[in-house]
């Protein structure tokens, strides 16, 4: 080994000679550490145990010492160790048996003695266990207990310890205070009054009657101060009742007070408040009853509201009241009885008056004096209720008098005399006698038939014309159902207007019946229900007017329209073919005219040629002629058929149509209206008026005009014309047949006659305005509506707007 | 640093270089505690840090590939010194995923004021393990040596590869594939 190797190792040993040595520091402190802690702790748990087992025998000194019941068990509840105290409850010793407290307890608590002793064993402690035991004797008391767990030093639990309190007295005395509440409870809140506790105004309970009273539920009450809700009847009285009690001035007061309710409405209550104080003289609450005493207070102001209106009943009643007291002194009497007797002073001024020889005195009123006196004498002997004395008095009038003698608990206390003037009642009924048997008598003569029928169609009444009227005597009728002795025509109709009867209705109708000889009659009826006093249909009085005259009259009149409608139609169909016959001749006798004319003219002179022309002009005429008689007897037959007529387009037409010398001139200055009226009937009438007008002009210019104005109901048109004019004297003939003013060719005379009898149709009028020389003026309205009222309204709004 | 790591440190200089090289090393690192080392007391870091760079300069071998080569022999030493941690675990895989929850919890109860790095657990399969270490020496590459030794010592192969989260190798996450 060198040196150097030497060297190093000696370096290296050196080092870990030192690094040793750390250690050895190193582990020397870590010990001398260790060592301390250790004697640290070992002086600690003797400290520790010491201070157990002081704390241990303190602790049994104590609990065998404590007044309570102290129980030490195992966890089998058998006892290791009991104090005295406990000895007494369970009347056991320990000492002497073997005890086990499960044996102790009540059925009723196993369950949760179980489930308690479980907690237990979780939680370490267990705190107000409360259970009933039984003990000797059978005798049952409540327990309560406080509990905890012993452990071993192990930490097992294997003990328990507790302490029992009899609280027996206690459960008996929270079961009897609970009863008691619930007593109470029921009587509070089944009192028919209002009860209330306050403390400070507010409200702290109330019961159900005070809340129905006031409509608020318990937990709005809570909320509302016994001032927002109740209100003194008079402003300054029990509020400050109320005041003064809770500054402790006052104990108790009574008042009648308002309660408003949750509606709003308030109803008036007497309250009872009464202060309970605590032993220092502080008002712990206030304790109030409440009456509702609305009605009471309603029924006390309609009572003395009954009581005066009975009097100015009384007072102003029909009857004259006497009423005396048992010493015949007036107590009450009337104005009517001041009146009846001509007494001539205030009622109130007899009160207290002597009536004991008011008899004797007023006997002269009445037509028997002394009869009137006994009367009286002898009713107030008996002292019995009369009633309806009649008494007449020499003046005529006649009275009826009531006794109505008064008693109160049996004791005889007065009597009320009630007189009533009967006279017009008396003599009402005579006049009801005497109209009844003026009516009876008409009705028994009047002509016409009267049957009263009761629900079922039973004849009830009937008079003399009825029996005339239907053969039937009375005796066959009286009891019978109607319907089976009259024989009518239409079997449903009696039966459907009886039902109607029934509901109230009356209407009249006719029918066809048989009389008692067979002979078909014809009757008109009026019917009517007929009521009872209470207003209910008992049946129905049928009056019958025999019109069967009458009715053959209308028959008879029926057949003559067909008949007469029958024969017109031939009239005009026979109009029709005369004038087509006539016609064809006329036509063959201008054919041969002209025939000879064409054939002849040139062997014929001047005077055959101008015959010939006249035959033709002649064959013409009577042409017209009888086309005029066509239309005339058309012009009454034919229907109107009435539409809307522009009466300008008519114009231009009959320009078109007729012939109009050069010289004149038709004018329609305004425009004509629409009219509704048959269009070729108002053709033929402008036709004819204007036909007329043009050909009878004789001045160098001639000027025809129509003119239209509306006259409200009809319209008025005017043709007038600048011709020769017609005379006076024709004014009325033209409008006839066959009259024509002068001997002009073309006038047939047929025209006008035509044009009267358009206007006619339209209810119109028509006349002439004439000077000779200067011209005419024809003048027609023709009515605007002519048919139904119905559509009155329609067509003349359309024509209106026609027009405009 | 525990003593444990200086002693074993120099027993492996001695083992591997000598005698001569142990005292160098000491010598030339001018350490606070004049080479004096025992296992159950504490020392500077920087006195490692020292003796490592010496020992670098010494026999020209890089510190890191130093610091691996030392992770191989410390599991060795450790495994001797406490046999019965290893005994626990009958594979390395759960060895290692054991470092932070158990080994480590027992080695606080010896040395209480002990500086350990912390072995984070990202994913674990029964053949891999990936898991991050972090410490403020940023010794990985000793950590990549003590893993490797692991599963020699089970006589496992396992390719073990990381990745430098933080460049100073404070964060480094380690992926541990098992075969065989």
């Amino acid at each position: 080994m060198d040196s150097k190797e030497v060297l190093l190792l000696k370096k290296a040993l050196e080092r870990q000679k030192k690094a040793r040595q750390q250690a050895e520091r190193i582990l020397e402190s870590k010990s001398k550490e260790l060592y301390d802690v250790s004697r640290h702790l070992k002086e600690t748990n003797n400290k520790l145990e010491t201070l157990l087992s002081e704390k241990t025998s303190e602790l049994d000194g104590v609990f065998m010492n404590i007044l309570d019941p102290y129980v030490l068990m195992d966890l089998q509840f058998n006892v290791i160790n009991m104090n005295t105290s406990a000895k007494d409850l369970f009347q056991k010793d320990h000492t002497k048996e073997n005890v086990n407290l499960a044996r102790f307890i009540h059925p009723h608590f196993q369950q949760y003695t179980m489930e308690s002793m479980q907690s237990l064993l979780d939680v370490g402690i267990l705190k107000n266990y409360r259970a009933k035991i039984r003990v000797a004797q059978g005798k049952e008391i409540w327990v309560q207990i406080n509990a905890s767990l012993i452990f071993n030093n192990q930490r097992k639990p294997i003990a328990a310890q507790g302490i029992i309190r009899d609280i027996t007295g206690e459960m008996e005395v929270k079961e009897l205070l609970a009863e008691q509440k619930k007593q109470l409870d029921i009587i509070v809140e089944n009192s028919p009054l209002g009860i209330l506790l306050t403390k400070d105004n507010r409200i702290i309970k109330a019961n159900e009657t005070f809340m129905q009273m006031l409509g608020y539920s318990h937990n709005e009450l809570k909320n509302i101060s016994l001032k927002d809700i109740s209100a003194p009847e008079v402003q300054t009285g029990p509020c400050r009742l109320l005041d003064q009690m809770n500054q402790g001035i006052l104990e108790e007061f009574t008042a009648i007070k308002k309660f408003y309710k949750k509606d709003g409405s308030f109803i008036l209550t007497k309250t009872r408040m009464n202060a309970v104080t605590n032993q220092h003289g502080t008002i712990n609450y206030q304790v109030g009853i409440i009456e509702d005493i609305s009605k009471e207070r309603k029924a006390e102001m309609e009572l003395k509201a009954s009581e005066s209106r009975l009097s100015t009943l009384i007072s102003n009643l029909h009857s004259g009241v006497l009423l005396e007291d048992e010493n015949r002194k007036i107590a009450l009497t009337n104005k009517m009885f001041c009146n009846l007797f001509n007494i001539p002073v205030n009622p109130d001024d007899l009160k207290g008056a002597d009536c004991s020889e008011s008899a004797e005195q007023s006997k002269v009123f009445f037509k028997n004096p002394d009869a009137f006196v006994k009367r009286i004498d002898e009713i107030l002997e008996e002292r019995v209720t009369v009633l309806s004395d009649e008494l007449e008095l020499v003046d005529g009038r006649v009275l009826e008098r009531d006794y109505i003698p008064i008693y109160n608990d049996g004791i005889y206390k007065g009597h009320l005399w009630a007189y009533h003037d009967v006279t017009i009642s008396k003599n009402y009924k005579k006049n009801l006698e005497a109209q009844r048997e003026k009516y009876s008598s008409i009705i028994a003569n009047m002509n016409l038939g009267l049957v009263e029928v009761d629900n079922n169609d039973v004849i009830q009444m009937v008079n003399q014309s009825f029996c005339q009227m239907s053969g039937f005597k009375e005796h066959e009728l009286l009891g019978k159902v109607a319907s089976k002795v009259i024989q009518v025509s239409n079997k449903e109709l009696i039966p459907s207007k009886n039902k109607r009867r029934l509901s109230g209705a009356s209407d009249s109708y006719e029918i066809e019946v048989q009389n008692k000889d067979g002979r078909n009659r014809h009757w008109l009826i009026s019917g009517a229900p007929r009521y009872n006093e209470s207003g209910t249909v008992i049946g129905s009085i049928g009056i019958h007017l025999d019109i069967t005259d009458q009715k053959n009259l209308e028959f008879q009149k029926e057949k003559l329209l067909k008949e007469l409608e029958i024969s017109n139609t031939g009239l005009q169909e026979y109009a029709h073919i005369v004038s087509h016959d006539l016609k064809s001749p006329l036509r063959s006798i201008s054919s041969l005219a002209t025939w000879l004319f064409e054939d002849y003219k040139d062997v014929l002179d001047e005077g055959g040629k101008q015959q010939l022309q006249m035959m033709q002009e002649k064959v013409a005429s009577m042409d017209k002629l009888i086309h005029g008689i066509l239309e005339y007897s058309t012009a009454n037959s034919s229907e109107l058929d009435n539409t809307c007529v522009n009466l300008n387009e008519v114009i231009t037409e009959i320009q078109e149509v007729i012939y109009i010398p050069d010289h004149v001139e038709i004018v329609v200055a305004d425009i004509l209206p629409n009219i509704i009226a048959d269009n070729t009937k108002m053709h033929q009438l402008f036709q004819n008026i204007i036909g007329n007008a043009v050909v009878h002009i004789e001045k160098e210019k001639g000027i025809v005009e129509v003119i239209a104005q509306d006259k409200n109901e009809y319209w008025q048109f005017t043709v007038k014309d600048n011709g020769v004019g017609i005379p006076k004297k024709y004014h009325e003939k033209i409008f006839k047949i066959f009259q024509s003013v002068g001997n002009n060719e073309r006038s047939t005379g047929i025209g006008l006659s035509i044009v009267k009898k358009i206007v006619d149709r339209y209810e119109g009028e028509i006349w002439v305005e004439s000077k000779i020389g200067e011209g005419t003026e024809f003048h027609f309205t023709l009515k605007k509506n002519l048919n139904s009222h119905k559509n009155e309204e329609s067509i003349d709004y359309k024509s209106k707007k026609i027009a405009s | 640093m525990k003593g444990i790591v200086f002693t074993e440190f120099l027993e492996m200089v001695e083992t591997a270089y000598g005698l001569e090289v142990v005292d160098s090393i000491i010598e030339k690192s001018n350490l606070p505690s004049e080479g004096v080392y025992t296992s159950i007391a504490t020392y500077e870091f920087n006195e490692m840090v020292s003796l490592i760079t010496a020992l670098s300069k010494e026999v020209n071998v890089s510190s890191g590939d130093l610091i691996y080569t030392f992770g191989h022999y410390l599991f060795s030493s450790l495994g001797r010194a406490h046999p019965e941690v290893i005994q626990n675990y009958n594979s390395p895989l759960g060895l290692l995923y054991s470092i932070e929850d158990h080994i480590h919890v027992h080695v606080k109860k010896l040395y209480p004021d002990a500086e350990l790095p912390s072995f984070k657990i990202l994913e674990k399969t029964d053949s891999s393990l990936t898991m991050i270490y972090t410490s403020s020496r940023g010794l990985y590459r000793l950590a990549h040596g003590l893993i490797e030794k692991t599963f020699e010592h089970f006589n496992g192969k396992a390719d073990v590869t990381y990745e430098l989260i933080k460049d100073d190798g404070t964060e480094v996450k380690f992926k541990i594939v098992q075969h065989g």
